[in-house]
């Protein structure tokens, strides 16, 4: 593994950004890998939870890859902004400032945004709307329940209740009105499931599938891992197909499910699992390529959009 | 603002200077020092914001990272008592080096409290004052708290998780050793201790400091809450505003 520098840097229009750049000591100037960004998580600062933002940024710098650890404005140690833009567009304005002021010192044309929770969230907003993002690693991304979800939910609550219906007739009805829901509607039965209540909103489903949909059509390639540590949103590794049936995520989206995860990846074999598997995607993707690459996706147009198509990888979490 | 990196090539430590925004013309400086692990990452907010607090009572700040902890060079399985306190040294040095003051008031939060009043002990003559904020009074009952806090975690030679950090096997025995009453006879005469109902002090330590021969110092109480607790599911600490004034009251004082 190449010896990683880091560099303690200010971003934004303002400067009241405040990030570390991680790089291989022996990086070459002409090496074209994609520039990683890594977002907060919720309002921890930018070394994230369990400092595994710091950890992450060293393996990957190690790999090769320049890596940007910032803390968007308001979080950590950075100033807030002093517009009067709303949390999430003030989020969004921080990212490209600092993509600005990584393509204005460093030439930095190729983004990968990596976020957990809430920084999942903002790279899947943002990736689409800004060409130089070209890959995205969502940890937990915020996704609607399904219908297989609920399912799954009552199940698991069935069982650890020790069955509080009282026959499996009554449970057979359960099941089947449940199956028999759609999946988008919201109805007072389903209530009572303590999962996020705006996930489950036409509002925000819509929003979502947009975003999602932005980053298809940007031919962003993805990396979506899901712990069962967010149980309250999501517990199945396919969840996000099902989430959003009007998407075609095609060969760019591969999906992963860490059975035994809390939400933060704190065991070391699940930090050592995420590392490989992160390391495993960018190899994939051709993203550990350090020569440069024309702007034109190379997955054939036939291979894309073929009708809920998606590629398998890794242990099938059941 | 500046972030930016200071000490040695071996040992990179990560600060953040921020310069003092009141109107006084000479400056004073302070060095914050943080608490160890899941306690530093809640309790950051807290500590930006004391920060702020004395940069706005005329204090240059320097906020840092200990050597294998925040944005610091080194692994959190690298860390050990004697390198932190070091390393407090190493960014009073920086301080002095890089302000006009000959001397800096010392500030730490909980374990930061606890390796403060250490190395004010040793360094004296560049201590102005220190502040004490629900130190760490007795290690083992420290490891203890550690240890009900987190569920058993991954443990082998190089140490044992403690809530996603490395508690290894050199800082588990330091921290086995810490007691500060060995260390209450040697603490400045401008030392102020502050204590939240969340860190009880150990009744040894409190006699220690009453029976100073250089002056008794009292630990004041000020109800408020924990800044290195989770508050509410937020993934970081409350903020508690009446401690931060009290702290920046008397160390401008």
């Amino acid at each position: 593994m190449m010896q990683v520098k880091e560099q303690a840097i200010l971003l934004g229009a303002r400067k009241s950004l405040v990030g570390v750049i991680a790089q291989a000591a022996t990086r070459a100037d002409a090496d074209e890998r994609p520039t990683i960004v890594i977002l907060n998580s919720g309002i921890i600062h930018r070394i994230g939870p369990n400092r595994m933002g710091v950890a992450l940024a060293r393996v990957l710098a190690a790999a090769g890859h320049v890596v940007l650890r910032f803390d968007l404005s308001g979080i950590g140690d950075s100033d807030a902004r002093t517009d009067s833009l709303q949390p999430l567009d003030a989020a969004l304005a921080d990212i490209k400032e600092a993509l600005d002021a990584l393509e204005a010192a460093r030439g930095v044309r190729r983004v990968i945004l990596l976020g957990l929770c809430s920084g999942a969230d903002h790279a899947a907003i943002y990736g689409g709307s800004d060409p130089r993002v070209v890959g995205l690693v969502l940890l937990d991304p915020a996704i609607p329940p399904t219908r297989r979800y609920r399912l799954r939910y009552w199940m698991w609550r069935m069982r650890w209740l020790g069955g509080r219906l009282s026959s499996p007739r009554s449970t057979a009805r359960l099941v089947s009105r449940l199956l028999r829901r759609d999946a988008a509607d919201v109805d007072d039965e389903a209530q009572d499931i303590p999962m996020t209540p705006s996930l489950d909103s036409r509002e925000v489903r819509d929003f979502l599938e947009q975003a999602y949909r932005r980053a298809i059509d940007s031919r962003l390639q993805m990396l979506a891992v899901f712990t069962a540590g967010r149980g309250d949103r999501h517990n199945y590794r396919t969840q996000m197909l099902e989430a959003f049936p009007n998407l075609r995520f095609g060969e760019r989206l591969q999906l992963e499910y860490f059975d035994d995860s809390d939400h933060v990846f704190t065991s070391r074999a699940n930090r050592a699992r995420l590392t490989e598997l992160l390391l495993g995607w960018i190899a994939r993707t051709g993203f550990s390529d350090a020569r440069e690459r024309s702007g034109v996706s190379d997955v054939p147009a036939d291979r894309l959009g073929e009708a809920g198509a998606h590629v398998v990888r890794g242990p099938v979490a059941e | 603002m500046n972030p930016f990196y200071f000490g040695t090539r071996e040992r990179r430590l990560f600060g953040l200077f921020t310069p003092s925004s009141a109107a006084k013309a000479r400056s004073r400086a302070a060095v914050l020092c943080h608490p160890w692990g899941q306690e530093y990452i809640r309790a950051h907010r807290s500590m930006r914001r004391l920060a702020v607090r004395l940069n706005a009572a005329g204090f240059d700040v320097l906020r840092f990272d200990y050597y294998g902890s925040g944005d610091s060079s080194g692994e959190t399985g690298e860390a050990d008592l004697d390198g932190w306190r070091r390393d407090i040294e190493t960014a009073i040095d920086e301080l002095k080096d890089t302000t006009a003051a000959t001397q800096v008031a010392l500030v730490g939060l909980r374990l930061g409290a606890t390796l403060a009043a250490q190395v004010a002990a040793k360094r004296r003559n560049d201590i102005e004052r220190l502040a004490l904020w629900d130190p760490v009074a007795s290690g083992p009952a420290y490891l203890r708290e550690l240890e009900e806090a987190s569920p058993l975690g991954d443990a082998d030679e190089a140490g044992r998780d403690m809530l996603g950090f490395t508690l290894t096997q050199a800082m588990a025995r330091d921290l086995g050793a810490l007691d500060l009453a060995a260390s209450a006879s040697a603490l400045p005469a401008r030392t102020l201790v502050v204590v939240t109902d969340a860190a009880p002090v150990p009744a040894r330590w409190a006699a220690a400091l009453e029976q100073r021969a250089t002056g008794a110092l009292a630990i004041e109480s000020i109800a408020a809450e924990p800044a290195w607790l989770e508050h509410r599911d937020s993934g970081a600490g409350a903020i508690p505003v009446k401690v931060l004034q009290r702290l920046s009251e008397w160390l401008a004082s």
